[in-house]
C-alpha cells in the first residue's frame, strides 16, 4: 500500500545508515589495540561526554518544530553553572545549590519565554541578545573563578551507574521518551507541529499559543540547568564557561536529525540519531587525530551540510 | 475586428504536474480596449496573466505584441514590450517612497550608470502622478500610504514603462467605493489615451460597468469572448459555470420566526477601529454585517471571539457576559469564528484535512491524555460526509484541495464544537460559484436548524439573499439598519459610504 | 531642507536615529561632567580607533539584515583573515614573508571568498543564514587555530602595521578609513541603483523578482561586500597588535549585530540605515569605555557583553512600545 517514496522515514534511515557506517569506518581502519574506539568500554566511557549536549536537544527539537530557536542554551548553561558553584561556596548543600542551578536556569528561559510571548520578538534576536547577556552575566558576576570539589554523592549524578546504565543517560532517556509520547500521542504535539506550520491559524484555533511557547522555553532553560548540574558533578567543575558553543552542537543536532529548521517538521527519532552521530563524529575526530580545532571544523561543516541535505531531500520529496 | 489586435495570445496551453491547468487558449485583446477576463476559480486565469507576464513559461502556443512574438518567460522582456501587471495584493516595496518605487529595476542614471538620476526620477513621477491626477506626496514611503495610493504608485509604475497593455488582477478587492470609483475613472482615462486593459474581476458589476468584451474561461479552456453589451449577468454566470443557477432566492421571504436573542454587544469600543457597537443576533437569525473594507466589521467580529482585546463595552452569549481577549472563553461559550483568510488565519494548509477539521475539538478527542485516532477519524469522517468535502482520505494535506473545499474544511473545523454563534467572515471569498451555493445553502440549514449567525461579506447580493436583518457599518460605527423589503442594494450603501 | 539634520534625517519620523544620537549625546554630556578626562583627545581617538572595525563591518551587516538575512560569521572571518596576512607577511617563526601587498591582497580575496560561499549557500543552497554563517562561526575559528598553529603571529612587517598604527594628518588610518566606508554606504544606498535594489529585495522579495531584480545576485553581493568589508576591518584592527592569536575577532559579530539593531534596522528585513548604525557603533563604543573608566577592572569587559545583550533587549523593547506607525489607512 505505501509506496516508497511515501515512506516517511528515509531521513532517519539514511541517518542509521551513516551513523554504522561510521562505526565499522572506525572499527576497520584502526590498528587493533586493547581499547579500540568501537569497544563497548571505549564507548561507555566516552558517552559522558554526550549527556548536556543530548538532553538539551529534547527541548530544542520541540522549539524549532514550532518555528523557533534557542541561541542562549550553552550560555543558560554557564548561568546555572555559576549559580551552583556559587551557591555552594556560600556554604550551602550542594543539593540546594544544585536546585538554585536548575532555578537558575528555568528562570533564563522564562525570560526568553517572556519577549518572545509577550513581545512578540523574533526568537532569534531574542536568544542572540540573551546569549551575550546571560554569559556576560555569569563572567561578570563569577569572574572567571571556578568551583570544584562537590562531595561525592552529588557526583554520582554525573558518574553513577544504576544496572550498568549511566544515571544521566537514564535521565535522557527518561526525557527524550517523554517529549516523543508527547509529539505523537498528544494534543500538544499536534499543537507544536501546527504552530510551526502557521501560528496564526493555531492561535485562531483557540489554541494558547503564547503559553505553549513561554512553557517551551522555560523548559528548555530549565534543562540547561539540569544540564549544567549533570555536567558539574561529572567534571567535578562549575564554571563560566561551562556550555561555550553548546548551542552549535545542539542545533547541528537536532537539525541534522531532520527537524526542520522552517517549522512543521521534525521527531525524536531523528532527534536521538542526529545527537549520536555529532557525538561520535566529534568523539572519533578527537580519539583518532587528538585535535580540537578539527573538531570546530567538522561540526561547523557538518551544520551546514545537514541543512543541505535536508533542503535537497525535502525539494525531492515535494516534487515526488 | 476592424482594428489589428495588440496582443494576440496563440493556443496557449500549460500543465502543473500532470494537470492541466491551460488548454490551448487563443485569445486577443485590441488597443484601447478593456477586456475582461472571467471565470471560477481554477478556470486559468492566473496562469494566463502569469505567461503574459513572463513569470511562467507555457508549454505550447504563444503570444504575439504588435505582430511580435513574445520571448516567454523574461519579466523584462514583457515589460519592454509594454506590459504591466497590477496585482491583486499590493505588489509594492512598502519601504520605498514612490519614485523608489516607480524605478526601481530600471532606475534612469548618471555618472556612467553608477548612480541614480535623482532629478529625473523626481520629475518623471511628478508627471505621471499628474496625469493619473491623483495627488500622492512621492517622497513618502509606501508604508505610510493607503492601498489605494499604493495602486496608484503601483499604475505610475507600469506606466513609466510606457505601458501598452494593463492587466488589472482583482484590483477592487480591498478598495472602498470612493477608491473605486477614482480607479474606474483611471482606467476609463488610460483606455482613452489607447492603454488596453486585462482586467480580472469576480465582481460582475464592474466588468459590465467597465469593459468592453469579455472572455470566459472554464476548467482551463477558452468559452466564449463576447462583446459585454450582449451580455447579461445571468448568461455570463451560465458560461463561467456551465449550468444555469437560479436568482437567489430572498431569505426574508421565507417567513422563519427567530427564536430568543443568543449573542448580544453592547458599546462594544476599541481606539479607532470601532465604537458603541450594539446589536443583537437571535437564535435560528442571520445578522448581516455589511460595510465598505474597513469600516471594522472584521475587526468587531475578532473582538466577539476574543483574537483581539477591545476597551470597553461587553459580550454576552444567552445573557451571560464573556472574558474579553480569551477565545478560549468565548469558543467555551459557544461562539465560533471563521475567518476571511483561509490561507493565514483559518488553516494550516500543510497539515491533513483531519487534523484540520478536528483542531478546535482536539481535547475533547483525547482519551487518558492521548488523542484517540478512532475519534478523530470518526469525526473527520462524518464531517466531510456531511459537508460534501471532496478528498481523497482525511489524512492528505489539506493544501491539495481546491479552494471551494478548503473553504468546507474551514466552516466543518468550526461546526465541530457545535457552536451556537457563527461568525462568518466572508465565507465565500475567492472560491468558484458552484461551492459558493453549497456554502449559502448550508448557512440556511444552520440557521433553520437554530444557529445564531453573523455574516459578513463584501458582496450585496449574498448580504441581500441571506440575511434577515442587516447591521451597517460605517466608519466604526454602526450607521443603520435594514430589514425586510427596506433592505436594497441603495439603501445599504447609501448607509455604508462615508458622508461627505 | 539644505543641510545639516534636514539631509540626513531627511524624514521626520526616522525616530530611531534621533534617538540614539540624543542617547549618544546624553552619555557623552553626563560622563564628561562626572570626569572632565573623558573627553580628552587622546580618549575619543581611541574610542573611535576602537569603533572601527565595527563601523566598517556594520555597513555590511546593515545590508545583509536589510534584505533579512544574517551573517553572524564576521567575528570568525576576522580571526581568519588576520592569521592568513600574518602567515604570509611575518617573517619569523618560519612564516613566510611575503610582500605586504601580496598578505592584503589574499587576505581582501578570502573575505569576498568566504562571502560569496556564505551567499551561494543561502540563496542557492536555501540553507538559512543563520545556520550558514552559524556553522561558518565555528569552522572558520577551526581553521584559523589549524593556520596559526602553535606559536602566535608576531613580527609582521612595518609597512602592514601601518595600517593600524599609521596617521594622515594627524587622524589614524583606521578612523579614516571608517569614515570613507561610511560615507561611501550612506552614499551607496541611497544614490545608486544597487542600494535601492537591496532595499526593494528586503521589502519584498516577490516584487522584486517582479521587477526583474534578482533575488540571488542581491543577496550574493551583500555577502560578499560584508566579507569584503570584513577583510578591510581586519586590516586596520589586527595589525594594531603586536601579536595575532587565534581569538582574535571572537564575538565581534555579536557586537555588529547589536549596534545594527540598535541603530533600528529591522530584523525582519527592509528597514534600517547606515547612519543608525554608525550611530549605533559609536554608542557602544562609548559605553564600552565608560566602563573602563567606571575602573571595573578585568571584569570591564565581562560585563559589556551583558551590557551588549541587554541593549539589544532594549532596542527590542524601544520598538515595542514605540507607537505604531500612522499606516493605518482610512477609507
Amino acid at each position: 500500500m505505501i509506496r516508497p517514496r511515501d515512506f516517511p522515514y528515509w531521513h532517519e534511515v539514511v541517518l542509521a545508515v551513516l551513523l554504522v557506517g561510521l562505526m565499522i569506518w572506525a572499527g576497520v581502519t584502526e590498528p587493533p589495540r586493547r581499547n579500540t574506539f568501537v569497544s563497548p568500554g571505549t564507548q561507555l566511557q566516552l558517552s559522558g561526554n554526550m549527556w548536556e549536549m543530548a538532553l538539551l536537544t529534547v527541548p530544542m527539537t520541540l522549539i524549532i518544530i514550532t518555528s523557533g530557536i534557542d541561541l542562549s542554551v550553552g550560555s543558560a548553561m554557564a548561568l546555572s553553572a555559576v549559580a551552583l558553584g556559587e551557591t555552594y561556596n556560600h556554604g550551602f548543600s550542594v543539593w540546594i545549590a544544585a536546585a538554585v542551578a536548575i532555578g537558575m536556569g528555568l528562570w533564563a528561559g522564562f525570560f526568553n519565554g517572556l519577549f518572545i510571548s509577550k513581545l512578540h520578538v523574533h526568537p532569534l534576536i531574542v536568544t542572540l541578545a540573551t546569549l551575550a547577556a546571560f554569559k556576560g552575566i555569569a563572567e561578570g558576576y563569577s569572574e572567571g573563578v571556578s568551583v570544584s570539589k562537590f562531595p561525592e554523592s552529588f557526583r554520582m549524578i554525573g558518574e553513577g551507574t544504576i544496572l550498568g546504565l549511566p544515571i544521566p543517560g537514564i535521565i535522557f532517556m527518561g526525557v527524550v521518551i517523554s517529549a516523543a509520547v508527547i509529539l505523537i500521542k498528544t494534543r500538544w504535539g499536534r499543537y507544536l507541529y501546527s504552530m510551526g506550520h502557521n501560528e496564526t491559524a493555531t492561535r485562531f484555533s483557540g489554541v494558547p499559543v503564547d503559553k505553549i511557547k513561554l512553557a517551551l522555553y522555560t523548559l528548555s532553560g530549565g534543562m540547561a540547568g539540569l544540564a549544567a548540574v549533570i555536567y558539574g558533578a561529572r567534571r567535578d567543575s562549575a564554571k563560566a564557561d561551562v556550555g561555550d558553543g553548546m548551542e552549535l552542537d545542539v542545533i547541528t543536532a537536532v537539525v541534522l536529525g531532520g527537524t526542520s529548521i522552517f517549522g512543521g517538521r521534525g521527531n525524536m527519532l531523528g532527534t536521538l540519531l542526529g545527537v549520536l552521530l555529532v557525538h561520535e563524529t566529534r568523539e572519533l575526530v578527537s580519539w583518532r587525530w587528538n585535535q580540537a580545532e578539527l573538531n570546530l571544523i567538522v561540526i561547523g561543516l557538518l551544520l551546514i551540510g545537514s541543512v543541505l541535505l535536508n533542503r535537497l531531500l525535502s525539494v525531492r520529496g515535494r516534487k515526488g | 475586428m476592424v482594428k489589428a489586435s495588440l496582443v494576440d495570445i496563440q493556443h496557449v496551453g500549460k500543465s502543473y504536474g500532470g494537470v492541466q491547468a491551460l488548454r490551448d487558449v487563443s485569445l486577443s485583446i485590441a488597443p484601447g480596449e478593456v477586456h475582461a477576463l472571467c471565470g471560477e476559480n481554477g478556470a486559468g486565469k492566473s496562469t494566463l496573466i502569469k505567461i503574459i507576464t513572463g513569470s511562467v513559461v507555457p508549454d505550447t502556443g504563444q503570444v504575439m505584441v504588435d505582430g511580435v512574438p513574445l520571448k516567454l518567460g523574461d519579466v523584462r522582456e514583457a515589460e519592454d514590450m509594454g506590459i504591466g501587471v497590477i496585482h491583486q495584493e499590493s505588489s509594492a516595496f512598502l519601504h520605498l517612497n514612490a519614485e523608489d518605487n516607480i524605478f526601481v529595476g530600471r532606475e534612469p542614471k548618471i555618472l556612467g550608470g553608477m548612480f541614480l538620476n535623482r532629478r529625473e526620477m523626481r520629475l518623471q513621477t511628478r508627471a505621471l502622478l499628474d496625469r493619473l491626477g491623483e495627488p500622492i506626496d512621492q517622497r513618502r514611503e509606501l508604508l505610510e500610504m493607503t492601498v489605494a495610493q499604493r495602486q496608484m504608485v503601483s499604475i505610475a509604475r507600469a506606466l513609466s514603462r510606457k505601458v501598452k497593455l494593463l492587466i488589472m488582477d482583482e484590483p477592487t478587492a480591498s478598495l472602498s467605493a470612493r477608491e473605486t470609483e477614482v480607479l474606474f475613472r483611471i482606467i476609463r482615462q488610460l483606455r482613452s489615451e489607447g492603454v488596453s486593459m486585462l482586467y480580472v474581476s469576480h465582481r460582475m458589476e464592474e466588468v459590465f460597468d467597465l469593459s468592453d468584451r469579455v472572455t470566459v474561461f472554464r476548467d482551463g479552456r477558452w468559452v466564449a469572448t463576447e462583446p459585454t453589451k450582449s451580455m447579461t449577468t445571468q448568461s455570463l454566470i451560465q458560461k463561467m459555470v456551465g449550468r444555469e443557477i437560479g436568482e437567489l432566492g430572498r431569505r426574508h421571504d421565507t417567513g422563519i420566526v427567530p427564536g430568543p436573542v443568543v449573542l448580544e454587544t453592547q458599546n462594544l469600543s476599541r481606539g479607532r477601529a470601532f465604537q458603541d457597537i450594539s446589536f443583537t443576533v437571535r437564535a435560528g437569525e442571520i445578522v448581516g454585517l455589511a460595510g465598505l473594507v474597513g469600516a471594522g466589521r472584521s475587526e468587531v467580529a475578532q473582538a466577539i471571539f476574543g483574537v483581539d482585546d477591545y476597551d470597553s463595552g461587553e459580550v454576552r452569549v444567552n445573557g451571560n457576559p464573556i472574558r474579553k481577549h480569551s477565545i478560549k472563553e468565548s469558543m467555551a461559550a459557544g461562539i465560533a469564528l471563521v475567518p476571511e483568510d483561509r490561507q493565514h488565519l483559518g488553516l494550516v494548509l500543510p497539515m491533513s484535512v483531519g487534523a484540520n477539521l478536528t483542531m478546535a475539538v482536539l481535547k475533547s478527542l483525547t482519551r487518558g491524555g492521548f488523542i484517540s485516532g478512532r475519534l478523530q477519524f470518526e469525526l473527520s469522517e462524518d464531517l466531510m460526509r456531511g459537508l460534501m468535502i471532496k478528498a481523497a482520505s482525511t489524512s492528505i494535506a489539506t493544501e491539495t484541495l481546491s479552494g471551494g473545499n478548503q473553504q468546507k474544511v474551514m466552516l466543518g473545523k468550526w461546526l465541530a464544537p457545535n457552536p451556537k454563534v457563527l461568525l462568518l467572515d466572508e465565507p465565500t471569498r475567492g472560491i468558484d460559484v458552484g461551492a459558493k451555493a453549497e456554502v449559502h445553502k448550508l448557512v440556511r440549514e444552520l440557521a433553520g436548524k437554530g444557529m445564531a449567525t453573523l455574516l459578513i461579506s463584501s458582496e450585496l447580493p449574498e448580504l441581500l439573499s441571506l440575511s434577515d436583518r442587516i447591521v451597517v457599518m460605517r466608519q466604526g460605527r454602526i450607521s443603520g439598519e435594514l430589514q425586510g423589503p427596506d433592505a436594497t442594494q441603495e439603501k445599504l450603501l447609501e448607509l455604508a459610504l462615508p458622508k461627505t | 531642507m539644505k543641510f545639516g539634520t534636514g539631509k540626513i534625517f531627511h524624514r521626520l519620523d526616522q525616530q530611531r536615529e534621533l534617538g540614539v544620537l540624543l542617547l549618544l549625546v546624553l552619555t557623552v554630556a553626563i560622563v564628561s561632567i562626572r570626569d572632565s578626562n573623558f573627553l580628552l583627545l587622546g580618549n575619543i581617538r581611541d574610542m573611535l580607533v576602537g569603533a572601527a572595525p565595527t563601523l566598517i563591518i556594520g555597513c555590511g551587516m546593515t545590508l545583509v539584515i536589510v534584505t533579512g538575512e544574517i551573517d553572524i560569521s564576521v567575528g570568525s572571518l576576522m580571526g581568519l583573515c588576520a592569521a592568513v596576512m600574518g602567515q604570509l607577511t611575518s617573517t619569523t617563526d618560519g612564516r613566510l614573508g611575503l610582500p605586504v601587498w601580496v598578505g592584503v591582497a589574499a587576505m581582501l580575496s578570502l573575505g569576498a571568498l568566504v562571502g560569496l560561499i556564505n551567499g551561494l549557500l543561502v540563496t542557492v543552497g536555501r540553507v538559512p543564514s543563520i545556520i550558514v554563517t552559524l556553522g561558518m562561526l565555528t569552522a572558520l575559528r577551526g581553521i584559523t587555530q589549524r593556520v596559526i598553529g602553535p606559536t602566535w603571529i608576531q613580527d609582521m612587517p612595518p609597512g602592514l602595521r601601518y595600517f593600524g598604527t599609521g596617521t594622515i594628518f594627524g587622524i589614524p588610518v583606521s578612523v579614516l578609513t571608517a569614515i570613507v566606508v561610511v560615507v561611501g554606504f550612506i552614499i551607496m544606498t541611497r544614490q545608486t541603483p544597487l542600494g535601492r535594489r537591496i532595499y526593494a529585495v528586503g521589502s519584498n522579495v516577490r516584487s522584486a523578482h517582479l521587477a526583474g531584480i534578482s533575488q540571488t545576485r542581491i543577496k550574493l553581493a551583500v555577502f560578499i561586500i560584508t566579507g569584503i568589508l570584513t577583510a578591510i576591518a581586519t586590516l586596520v584592527s589586527a595589525t594594531q597588535l603586536q601579536v595575532i592569536d587565534p581569538g582574535f575577532g571572537k564575538s565581534r559579530e555579536l557586537l555588529i549585530v547589536t549596534c545594527v539593531v540598535v541603530g533600528g534596522t529591522s530584523i525582519s528585513g527592509g528597514r534600517g540605515t547606515i547612519i543608525g548604525s554608525a550611530l549605533g557603533a559609536l554608542l557602544l563604543s562609548i559605553v564600552g569605555t565608560v566602563l573602563i573608566f567606571m575602573k571595573l577592572g578585568p571584569s570591564a569587559s565581562y560585563w559589556e557583553r551583558a551590557i551588549h545583550g541587554a541593549f539589544i533587549l532594549l532596542a527590542v523593547l524601544a520598538d515595542h512600545l514605540a507607537p505604531e506607525s500612522s499606516s493605518e489607512a482610512h477609507a
